[in-house]
């Protein structure tokens, strides 16, 4: 019997911890409603997760689910761009040459040391600002038959939004592939100087030595930093509700403020993340220990 | 020897003033796309893009999730008068207008007021609204204070939505008084009613609606204007054209009573309420 596999049983001190934690709660309660002048009222929030639409006679997402979806859609989209950044960089981190380690030190350095907030609105206003005309990404969707609009509508969401949509992934990919950068480094300096004196000695080529001793070894070991820094990257795209992308922080004040019940669709706000993050922290477990089970 | 040639650094030296010389000629000289007006813009484009925050009863979202509100109204009106569509985007309040001046939207329709300090970096039209100031208090802590001097003390704490009029004018008027900005008029509301500030500051209609709705704990110590805004359409600088249009836009239909009229069923009436909150009881 391995460690590992024995079962979890409730004993009782786990019920007293438990009785005690839920005592905690309810006094908080307590302590909130009598501190707190508030009127809950939770019937309006549903409606504005879903919604019966009369014309279509069906039921929509409304505001609420419209920004959780274009929060799950930022967060897949950025982490493609950010992986790559953070591979990209990283690699070149660990470079022999000055030039490489340089470039990618001043990207890691200029990031790392801004807090997401101001680094984004600067990027946005300053950066992305310019680069986005350039692109003609609006243009593009103005002018683009109904065909490709289907297509780019199930990656980017609706159309009206798609140039929003860009530049929120772009801002997030950016900072976001500094912190990767400093994991796929780390990752790769883990691996033992030995390793690659020892694939150079048997006669490998610089690439082969990259791609069959040095990268397998370091992906194994940082995909556990890299899936917490997913789940933050979750959670940091709330701070693009700044920069007015109509993702889920955003969509939520617009609805606290229309309907005045601030804390009723904060709470609910909360919930969605938590359990967007959760889920991802439990696959991401499940994916860990695939991959250490494939290295046995 | 390779460091002190002089050639490397001459090359870089041309470089850089090669690229500093484009790139101020790119600022002196606006490439033939930015002298066009806006207004062009906008036809060409066949959509005028607005840039709106949600603030009550301006622009608010409706149970569909919809905009409606004052703004929506005169902002759908003028894309219509200019026989092009209408494009929302809505914006929050402290990144509106840097937003317009990248160029997100071409004109803020947001209930902005005209200042000064505004009007330094975005052209203001004349204006279309005139909201007023409006104070709520909490009645266990504020009900003894003498209206207006007795408010005007260190130990009165006022909240107000940051960024907005309502705090230069706690400032203006009460200057001895503790101020706390927060992000938006229900936070400000919030801690009034908990009893952590004496009275909050907002435009009409939100003081008389919050007090109606909780009568027991908040009052109105006056139901004057404590100011009186000049809210405006906010465009970006340099484009006369534009600023003309809709300056002469907002003269014609306040002449006409639409302007007016529309205010009226926002500001002074409370019949929309049941468009945007269900259930809610109107206030009087």
């Amino acid at each position: 019997m391995t460690p590992g596999s024995r079962r979890a049983r409730l004993g009782w001190v786990d019920a007293v911890v438990l009785a005690a934690a839920g005592a905690a709660i309810l006094y908080l309660a307590y302590r909130v409603d009598s501190v707190l002048e508030y009127r809950w009222d939770w019937s309006a929030i549903p409606n504005f997760l879903y919604r019966w639409d009369e014309e279509t006679g069906r039921w929509v997402p409304n505001l609420l689910m419209q920004g959780f979806f274009t929060t799950i859609r930022l967060a897949v989209l950025s982490m493609i761009p950010a992986a790559l950044f953070g591979a990209v960089f990283g690699v070149l981190r660990t470079a022999g040459r000055l030039f490489p380690r340089l470039l990618s030190r001043t990207y890691v350095e200029l990031i790392r040391n801004i807090p997401p907030l101001v680094f984004i609105f600067i990027f946005y206003f300053f950066i992305s600002s310019q680069i986005m005309p350039v692109l003609g990404v609006e243009d593009f969707v103005r002018r683009a038959s109904p065909a490709t609009l289907r297509s780019l509508e199930l990656v980017f969401g609706p159309a009206a939004l798609i140039p929003n949509v860009i530049s929120g992934v772009v801002c997030l990919a950016m900072f976001q592939g500094a912190y990767m950068t400093e994991i796929v480094r780390a990752g790769i300096q883990s691996i033992p100087k030995t390793q690659t004196e020892a694939g150079l000695s048997i006669g490998l080529s610089r690439w082969e030595l990259w791609r069959r001793v040095i990268l397998p070894q370091a992906l194994r070991r940082v995909i556990p930093p890299l899936a917490g820094q997913f789940i933050t990257l979750v959670k940091d795209s709330s701070i693009l509700s700044l920069i007015s992308i109509q993702e889920l922080t955003f969509l939520a004040m617009e609805t606290a403020v229309s309907t005045t019940r601030v804390f009723e669709v904060w709470i609910t706000v909360a919930g969605l993340y938590f359990g967007l993050c959760y889920l991802l922290s439990l696959a991401f477990a499940r994916l860990e220990k695939s991959t250490a089970m494939a290295r046995t | 020897m390779r460091f002190t040639d002089p050639r490397p650094g001459k090359a870089l030296a041309t470089f850089v003033a090669l690229g500093v010389a484009a790139g101020f000629q790119l600022r002196c000289a606006p490439p033939p796309a930015a002298t066009e007006s806006v207004v062009e813009t906008i036809q060409r484009r066949g959509a005028l893009k607005v840039g709106v925050s949600t603030f009550e009863p301006w622009a608010m979202r409706d149970r569909n999730g919809e905009l409606v509100g004052f703004e929506v109204d005169v902002a759908t009106k003028l894309a219509a008068d200019m026989g092009v569509g209408i494009e929302f985007v809505p914006t929050s309040w402290d990144g509106i207008i840097p937003a317009l001046l990248a160029g997100k939207f071409d004109v803020i329709i947001g209930g902005m007021s005209i200042r000064p300090q505004r009007n330094l970096t975005i052209n203001f039209t004349i204006p279309y609204a005139h909201s007023g100031m409006g104070i709520a208090a909490n009645r266990e802590l504020a009900a003894d204070l003498a209206w207006p001097e007795g408010y005007d003390r260190e130990t009165v704490t006022f909240t107000c939505r940051r960024g907005a009029t309502s705090c230069n004018d706690v400032d203006r008027l009460f200057p001895t008084a503790t101020v706390r900005r927060f992000d938006d008029d229900l936070q400000a509301l919030q801690e009034v009613l908990n009893g952590n500030a004496h009275a909050v500051l907002s435009s009409y209609p939100k003081p008389v609606e919050w007090a109606g709705r909780d009568p027991e704990l908040l009052f109105l110590p006056t139901t004057d204007n404590l100011s009186q805004g000049d809210e405006a359409f906010g465009l970006r600088k340099g484009d006369p054209d534009a600023l003309n249009f809709f300056s002469n836009w907002i003269r014609v239909n306040t002449t006409n009573g639409w302007l007016v009229e529309r205010y009226d069923y926002w500001f002074k009436t409370t019949n929309w309420i049941d468009r945007v909150r269900p259930g809610s009881t109107p206030s009087q």
